[in-house]
């Protein structure tokens, strides 16, 4: 198993292999009989190169395309990955009752016993909503009770689903922002808090592009690159006054007393959103109270210990092959420390300056 | 105590050395750890196989220090890196990995040695409400627990 989290249960390999097989079975049978009451609905994506396509039954959860819009795609083809979305609510189809015990709904939500090399199975306590990949078929369900989804599963769809198939595919989500220009980008690490959404949407009214302020994924081939997952940005409330120019575009202002500040990206500066980056270094932001905006270089062990746990914990089943990841992906890269001035207009100028330096030294990156 | 080797506690454990310097994350509990200088040195060793007294003898080889307080301060580091769960020790004789040792040993030795800082093993514990089993207090008919609106992230 790829991480500690799945602990060996008292049943053989093969029986748990075939449960979990006919459990996911069960769960996009019970799919197939929603879609078809309800109709089918389907929304293409380019995600990382590759074809995802989201099939709904109804109209309930489409409001989770928002956050990928702007990878979407007219393209018909054969995906590389079908995810089948559907709720209980909205289809008056009662979820299958869960075959397992309490006890087995681990940390991270990941549940015992349904977590095999071929099947992926995790619980998402907030929303309630199950997830199960079946990796051999590259077909995935998405159950939810409710379709009033909480915003972050709005701002980051089907995280986990993601995350686990791109793993195949070499590409790591990472909880990282990124933004950049045309000679290339710099991946923003840190735990939640740190500045990453303060720090990609401040170079909104600059000439950066954003691909990213939470969730991103990360490339390897042929050099370091940084793939846009979703074009949401989440804000504390008070550092959404810190922009006044975005506090109308804010999708949830309705619900700020308990909810972050929403925004999406795409629906208001869609020329500034990139899809893919070169990453030249890594910078890890630092709230320092001074007025200007530093950097300072940091060890490649350090960008490595603010990058791996933050999106490691975060993901049911992550473990030494993500941390694994990170590291090869750190080692080619020159990182810093981002000292955030309270003064946010230098903060894209800072970047800029050290993207422009990068490239006039020709340090060995991908162009 | 001084024969004993280790094992990294894999796969609970996972760590990288960079430049010199240790991160090291338990997955179980959510903590995470680096090492630097002396410490990532003596990390090396022990990952490569180096049983407690060969770990003393090469730091001893490697770094310019008093022999006693080198003894105290592996002894102390190791029995840290056991209780934090990030090693274990290895039933039997074991052996050393002298193909690997040599990637961690310094390649010139010509130079003065520097001198001996006491290891410190860095901890941080601020993923550790990402790993908090959320409780199950209502569950559905079909047994599914029903959502938990607390904010998050």
């Amino acid at each position: 198993m790829p991480t500690s989290q799945v602990v060996p249960s008292d049943i053989t390999g093969k029986e748990q292999a075939s449960r979990s097989v006919e459990y996911f079975q069960s769960l996009y049978e019970l799919f197939k009989s929603s879609q078809q009451v309800t109709g089918p609905i389907e929304r293409s994506y380019i995600i990382g190169g590759y074809l995802i396509r989201l099939s709904f039954a109804g109209e309930a959860l489409l409001s989770l395309t928002r956050a990928l819009e702007h990878l979407s795609t007219n393209d018909c083809s054969t995906p590389d990955l079908r995810i089948c979305l559907s709720d209980s609510e909205s289809t008056g189809q009662s979820m299958i009752p869960r075959p397992w015990e309490d006890g087995d709904f681990l940390a991270r939500g990941v549940i015992q016993g349904y977590n095999t090399e071929r099947i992926y199975t995790a619980f998402q306590h907030g929303s309630a909503a199950v997830s199960v990949l079946d990796k051999e078929r590259n077909l995935a369900v998405f159950w939810a009770p409710d379709p009033r989804l909480p915003y972050w599963e709005e701002g980051s769809p089907l995280r986990t689903i993601l995350y686990w198939w791109l793993l195949s595919q070499e590409l790591q989500l990472v909880h990282a922002a990124a933004v950049g220009n045309s000679t290339g980008g710099v991946l923003i690490g840190g735990k939640g808090g740190s500045g990453k959404s303060t720090t990609a949407l401040a170079c909104l009214e600059s000439n950066l592009s954003y691909v990213g302020d939470d969730y991103t994924l990360l490339g390897l081939d042929p050099g370091p690159v940084v793939h846009s997952l979703y074009n949401s940005a989440k804000l504390n409330n008070d550092h959404a006054q810190r922009f006044p120019a975005l506090l109308p575009k804010i999708a949830n202002t309705d619900r700020l007393t308990e909810e972050k500040a929403l925004l999406f990206v795409n629906e208001h500066y869609p020329a500034k959103v990139a899809t893919r980056l070169p990453i030249q270094a890594i910078l890890l932001p630092r709230v320092t109270g001074l007025v200007e905006t530093r950097l300072k270089r940091v060890s490649v062990a350090m960008a490595l210990a603010s990058l791996a746990p933050s999106t490691i914990f975060q993901l049911p089943r992550a473990g030494n092959e993500a941390f694994k990841f990170l590291a090869t992906f750190a080692r080619q890269l020159p990182c810093f420390s981002l000292e955030l001035g309270t003064d946010l207009s230098t903060i894209p100028s800072v970047i800029e300056g050290l993207l422009a330096q990068i490239d006039s030294d020709s340090l060995p990156q991908e162009k | 105590m001084n024969n004993q080797r280790f094992r990294v506690n894999t796969p609970t454990v996972t760590h990288e050395t960079i430049d010199g310097e240790a991160v090291i994350i338990n997955l179980d509990s959510g903590n995470y750890y680096s090492l630097i200088e002396v410490g990532s040195f003596i990390w090396g060793l022990v990952e490569k196989g180096s049983s407690a007294s060969e770990v003393q003898n090469l730091v001893l080889q490697t770094y310019q220090g008093d022999a006693n307080e080198v003894d105290r301060c592996v002894q102390e580091l190791l029995a840290q890196l056991q209780q934090e769960g990030l090693i274990v020790p290895v039933d039997g004789e074991g052996a050393l990995n002298l193909v690997q040792l040599n990637q961690v040993l310094p390649s010139n030795n010509n130079h003065e040695k520097p001198s001996f800082n006491p290891p410190l093993l860095n901890k941080y514990s601020d993923m550790q409400e990402l790993l908090l089993l959320d409780p199950i207090h209502d569950v559905d008919e079909a047994g599914w627990p029903k959502p938990n609106q607390d904010p998050q992230k």
